[in-house]
């Protein structure tokens, strides 16, 4: 949204005033959008990183008269053991939630989807239906059905163990990181599946018939067609659920918020916490300037690559 | 079809596959159903249980059908967790935010779509790449920056901020719509002596008429089911709106000591059923717009 002088219009009508009369409304129809993106977007980023450079607090003296501390909140933030553990996690919480669960899974049922589509199986139906109800069910609530499927003396999982003879698991106590990769892959994997849906449909049939025509068998032609072409797009789906995952605040909060201590604590219940339960928003700007410049990375790879892809 | 900017319309070339197969063989088709019932029993037991705790009394957490059905939680959220007001507050907020977001977005999807500039691709690259930000990076600043500017416990604030969260995306997914909107309608329209605002609301809009339902659907539910920014935005009582009433009485009533799962079942009922409606009622649409702008990324 730079300036709009002559020189940036590329003239297509014969006349450049004109042109320029065409650009000028395009530009006031672009005002609110980018207004609407400035204030929430980049305004909050610029805060961020203005207030990572202070000590600005919630409550107290700081919070009147913050003072600027130059890279004091980076070096407390890198010499933190609790921060390498953060990391740690949130590497766990999205390799395993995003890469292995809702990639795999994701695949694995677009798969059958197609496959059934064409025997005309009814309960397919049924089965994709629910996966996507779980997809736009709000995350607030994906946590609470999670906490009571979960609970250890009367949840319906440990009921279902019992049933059939095994112990109980303390699932939110002993495994909390397995308990919430599961609800997350249990929320998330529609998007994968709808995008790996789309994508068989492309896949022109003539490759088959000319494949069954040379009498490779089913898995053949699965290995040697079916997987190349899904390829491109199987890239961009991971790097796209990475990206959401990653970000992932609520699920987590409703279910274990961190714990127990902070073994399920990713980065952005780490910002949150340290902005609000210490009052330090100067610190907490500082974990999320460190949390943004982590996904512009990657979403400058990403774009990036898939651009050149293009 | 035709709506669905240039991927889909690459796709509409391609000639459909042969669908049905004939037959397959019964260990095929046992085995299929084995894997979709499994499918279906871990994404749907999660719901069985919300249901049948909802309209159950005495609901514990693992499933069971109420040995008396009834709808006493739902009285009982209405009566003592003034379930109501949060009701109408979340209708306002969401419904604000879906007239806001679809003006915005139309005017900005159509003028991103026809403008000529040599910055238009890192215009539309900053869109996107804006679009990858997660909310939860930008609550800590949102809220300090909110509480500077006096927009904590603000309507306006929050309608706002709700339509700004789907923008990125939705300026992509309607300027995808808009360029394949031909231009010589608008541009009959020009001739006629309409201006150009009147040529898109009256020409070009009704033609993009897919676009603007699966932006004001999806800004809708958004806004209905966001949750981080009413946490950080909201803690007047009377402005609560579903998800914070939703949020506090699990809380406190979903806590440790006396566990109402019956009561916080029958709110979540009520939280979730306006999207499952809004949802399967244009899911084909969405999937459609969603799928295809994933594949243009």
């Amino acid at each position: 949204m730079t300036a709009v002088g002559a020189g940036a219009v590329r003239p297509r009508s014969p006349s450049a005033t004109t042109a320029f009369r065409r650009n000028g409304a395009y530009v006031a129809g672009l005002t609110p959008a980018a207004l609407l993106l400035t204030l929430f977007f980049v305004g909050p980023s610029l805060w961020a990183l203005y207030t990572s450079f202070t000590n600005k607090a919630l409550v107290g003296l700081d919070a009147a008269r913050p003072r600027f501390v130059g890279l004091d909140n980076y070096l407390r933030l890198f010499s933190d053991p609790d921060f390498a553990t953060v990391i740690l996690n949130s590497v766990v919480f999205v390799v395993g939630s995003a890469i292995i669960g809702q990639f795999v899974l994701g695949l694995l049922l677009a798969l059958l989807l197609d496959h059934a589509e064409r025997r005309r199986y009814r309960l397919a139906t049924v089965a994709y239906a629910a996966v996507l109800l779980a997809w736009v069910n709000p995350t607030l609530i994906a946590g609470f059905l999670w906490v009571a499927m979960f609970d250890f003396f009367y949840g319906s999982l440990n009921t279902g163990l019992q049933l059939v003879g095994l112990p109980p698991v303390d699932w939110l106590g002993r495994f909390p990181m397995l308990a919430v990769i599961i609800a997350n892959i249990w929320r998330g994997t529609a998007f994968t599946m709808l995008i790996f849906l789309g994508a068989l449909k492309t896949i022109p049939t003539d490759i088959y018939e000319a494949a069954r025509v040379d009498g490779a068998n089913a898995w053949r032609r699965f290995w040697d067609h079916t997987l190349p072409s899904l390829r491109p797009i199987a890239a961009l789906a991971l790097l796209s659920i990475t990206m959401s995952t990653f970000g992932t605040f609520i699920l987590i909060q409703t279910l274990t918020n961190g714990g127990p201590g902070i073994r399920t604590e990713t980065i952005a219940l780490y910002a949150f916490h340290e902005a609000f339960r210490s009052y330090a928003i100067g610190y907490g700007s500082t974990i999320a300037v460190v949390m943004l410049a982590l996904n512009a990375a990657f979403a400058v790879f990403y774009l990036r690559w898939s651009r050149a892809r293009a | 079809m035709t709506t669905l900017g240039p991927q889909a319309q690459a796709q509409v070339v391609i000639p459909p596959r042969t669908r049905a197969l004939e037959g397959g063989s019964r260990l095929e088709w046992a085995l299929m159903h084995l894997a979709f019932l499994v499918v279906t029993v871990f994404f749907l037991a999660p719901f069985v249980w919300l249901f049948t705790a909802a309209l159950d009394a005495q609901a514990a957490p693992y499933i069971r059908w109420p040995s008396q059905p009834t709808f006493e939680n739902f009285v009982r959220i209405f009566d003592r967790y003034a379930f109501a007001t949060a009701l109408g507050n979340s209708l306002f907020v969401a419904g604000s935010t879906m007239l806001l977001t679809v003006v915005v977005v139309s005017l900005a999807g159509y003028s991103l779509s026809r403008i000529e500039l040599r910055q238009k691709a890192w215009i539309t690259y900053a869109v996107l790449l804006l679009q990858t930000m997660p909310l939860s990076a930008t609550m800590v600043p949102i809220y300090g920056l909110a509480r500077e500017l006096g927009l904590r416990n603000s309507y306006l604030g929050l309608i706002l901020i709700h339509s700004a969260i789907e923008l990125p995306f939705l300026i992509w997914l309607m300027k995808g719509f808009f360029d394949s909107v031909p231009r010589h309608l608008e541009e009959a329209a020009w001739l006629d002596g309409r201006t150009k605002l009147r040529a898109l609301f009256e020409i070009v809009l009704p033609v993009a008429r897919p676009g603007i339902a699966v932006a004001a659907g999806l800004s809708f539910l958004s806004a209905w089911a966001e949750v981080l920014m009413v946490l950080i935005l909201i803690d007047q009582q009377s402005m609560k709106t579903v998800p914070l009433a939703f949020y506090e009485t699990f809380r406190t009533a979903g806590g440790y000591t006396e566990v109402q799962y019956g009561l916080v079942a029958a709110m979540a009922v009520l939280y979730l059923l306006p999207v499952m409606a809004v949802f399967f009622a244009t899911r084909r649409l969405m999937v459609r717009g969603l799928v295809a702008t994933t594949r243009g990324l």
